[in-house]
């Protein structure tokens, strides 16, 4: 029997270089990412424009919690704190940026750079809240299920608490100037921070969907992921088979607090006053549902539910107050039909197919 | 001779009770060995020991010379060791495909960047890792199913795709927790000869528990007896099974209902 290294090095580097598998994704990214900006507003109004940012940033922010909750069975309940950090941390990359290269904040001459400050916010955002996602993914190694449920949504009243006692926003570009690193931590406490502005168009929202989705698919399958998945399955059978717990878990963690702030520092530049609030557990729950509802581990599960639950305030807005009713009654209906969520771990793809491949599985085969 | 499994003097406590007491279990290679006993004796308490479950108390364990307890669970995996378990553990919702190439997991490596960005290397080592499975599962008759979720699996399949993950980790030592747990007996006689194959092929100590005396008696070179967490017996099938003090811990002492052994010499 060979090893693995042995069975590695009779693979010739030709055989293992594909290009159409490697680069295509992310060709598709920035297509997808064209075509929703160009192609929307000629069928939509501005107002459904706003709707379509909306889901591509909870479809980011789902996407990357299915990463925690769902790859890895770890139940995380404070996303909105870290898509917070990265919301803040965001704007006032922006905002403060603006002030001090520009003078103004806002001004249709500093478009470009301002997008390029958006681009290193949203980088700032995201690692700031990798690194928070490092010191929950810690308690994991020793919290299992409720208790690790109720550290994580600790962590986000923290996080909401914290913004709630930032100092008062400075508008004065002087100031800024004089003295930057105090001024950035102006995030106008309960209030929120307001005059972010809304750098955010669908190109490069749904940009960031698409890469997000293309790297959780990628991490789920790879051995990287079958870690993840192992972890979730069967804890004490994963270390003995060499899975590395403390690694992954935190990995994991990371990972998923990146990305949720990439959705966080999105959605702050959508035109949206990124406040308080955000952080708190109503809109980790929001997630959480997204999460749920699609199939815990699956990609395009947690893209469609994010959709639908975006969507469908919107569309039951009609019925005014029964709205809410009918959107848990839904829900409630949902999980009694499909109780592992839309696609279970599966992706939308793999369910015809193995539809059509059981009963063969079973009875055709001698 | 050099011992490819060398535990020596192992024991733990757990408050007052000595689970395992100074166990020495010594594994050459190539050795089908057998550790047996009665219910609650610590023979899975001992697995745990050697497995890095929990960490020894007393005594050393050591996988082909290297120095192996007190390490965590996982490096004792890469060492060489592997395990499968006395209730089975597989990853339910992953496919038996998956499954196995996940043993393969410890002998890959796994760098963020290479697998987002799916570099040739990644690549190869994903096709190597599955070539690799599929060989296993041929072996154990399991290719056909490697789509199926584990759970779906019935029994005695699941039992065979366990040791087949283990196999997957690259073992030099592998510990089997009551393989034939549950088995009729035409499915014992299987699981007998696939050990034995196990052994003869990839050239390992397999380290097994067992309730089933006939098979352990069968296949099993040398046999430890534990009783109380205590070895009570070292020897061949034949020595062991003709040792009165093993015959007292299975069935009591003959002449005296009762369980406890001094009375009767009275």
């Amino acid at each position: 029997m060979k090893t693995l290294a042995q069975h590695i090095s009779e693979i010739s580097p030709a055989r293992a270089f594909r290009p159409v598998a490697v680069f295509v994704p992310w060709v598709v990214c920035v297509l997808l990412a064209l075509a929703v900006h160009f192609v929307s507003p000629l069928l939509v109004n501005e107002y459904w424009e706003s709707v379509l940012q909306r889901m591509g940033v909870f479809i980011v922010a789902a996407v990357s919690l299915n990463i925690v909750n769902g790859f890895t069975g770890q139940f995380s309940m404070g996303h909105a704190g870290f898509m917070a950090i990265g919301g803040y941390i965001g704007a006032g990359v922006t905002y403060y940026g603006s002030l001090i290269l520009h003078g103004s904040v806002g001004d249709p001459n500093f478009a470009v750079q301002g997008t390029l400050l958006m681009l290193a916010g949203l980088v700032a955002g995201a690692c700031t809240a990798a690194g928070a996602g490092y010191l929950v993914g810690l308690p994991s190694l020793r919290l299992r299920g409720d208790y690790l449920a109720i550290v994580t949504l600790g962590f986000g009243e923290i996080i909401r608490v914290l913004l709630e006692l930032t100092p008062k926003q400075v508008s004065d570009a002087a100031a800024v100037k004089a003295s930057p690193i105090v001024s950035f931590f102006g995030f106008n406490g309960a209030t929120g921070f307001a005059g972010t502005p809304a750098y955010a168009n669908l190109f490069w929202i749904w940009l960031f969907v698409a890469i997000t989705c293309v790297i959780a698919y990628r991490m789920k399958t790879s051995s990287s992921g079958r870690a993840f998945l192992s972890i979730r399955e069967d804890e004490i059978a994963a270390r003995a088979m060499g899975v590395d717990l403390t690694k992954y878990k935190v990995r994991a963690f990371v990972l998923a607090a990146f990305f949720g702030g990439v959705a966080g520092a999105l959605y702050s530049h959508t035109g949206v006053n990124p406040s308080p609030t955000d952080a708190g557990f109503q809109r980790s729950f929001d997630i959480i549902i997204m999460v749920v509802l699609g199939g815990l581990g699956s990609v395009s599960g947690s893209v469609l539910a994010a959709m639908i639950l975006v969507l469908m305030p919107e569309l039951l807005r009609d019925l005014q107050q029964y709205r809410l009713v009918l959107y848990a009654l839904l829900l409630i209906v949902m999980m009694l039909v499909r109780p592992k969520g839309l696609f279970g771990v599966k992706e939308i793809w793999d369910l015809s197919r193995g539809d059509r491949k059981q009963p063969v599985g079973k009875g055709g085969t001698p | 001779m050099s011992f490819l499994l060398d535990a020596q003097g192992i024991g733990i406590t757990f408050g007052g009770l000595k689970a395992v007491q100074d166990l020495t279990v010594q594994l050459p290679a190539g050795v089908l060995y057998g550790l047996i006993g009665p219910n609650g004796a610590g023979k899975t308490t001992a697995f745990n020991l050697i497995t890095g479950v929990y960490t020894p108390q007393t005594g050393s364990v050591k996988l082909a010379g290297q120095t192996i307890n007190g390490l965590r669970p996982h490096q004792i995996a890469k060492a060489g060791l592997s395990r499968t378990f006395q209730n089975i553990r597989l990853f339910g919702e992953l496919s038996v495909l998956e499954n196995v190439m996940l043993g393969s997991h410890v002998r890959g490596t796994h760098r963020l960047l290479a697998t987002l960005l799916r570099t040739p290397g990644f690549v190869a080592q994903e096709e190597a890792m599955k070539r690799r499975a599929m060989e296993l599962l041929a072996i154990f008759d399991l290719a056909r199913m490697a789509d199926e979720q584990a759970k779906n699996l019935p029994y005695g399949d699941q039992r065979r795709l366990e040791i087949c993950r283990a196999l997957a980790t690259e073992p030099k030592v592998l510990l089997l927790d009551e393989p034939a747990a549950g088995m009729n007996p035409s499915e014992k006689k299987s699981l007998s000869n696939t050990i034995r194959e196990i052994r003869d092929r990839f050239g390992l100590a397999v380290l097994l528990i067992e309730h089933d005396m006939g098979l352990v008696m069968e296949i099993c070179e040398q046999i430890t007896v534990l009783d109380h967490g205590q070895v009570i017996s070292v020897g061949t099938p034949k020595q062991v099974q003709a040792d009165p003090k093993v015959i007292e811990a299975y069935l009591g002492v003959e002449g005296s209902g009762e369980p406890s052994g001094e009375v009767s010499h009275a």
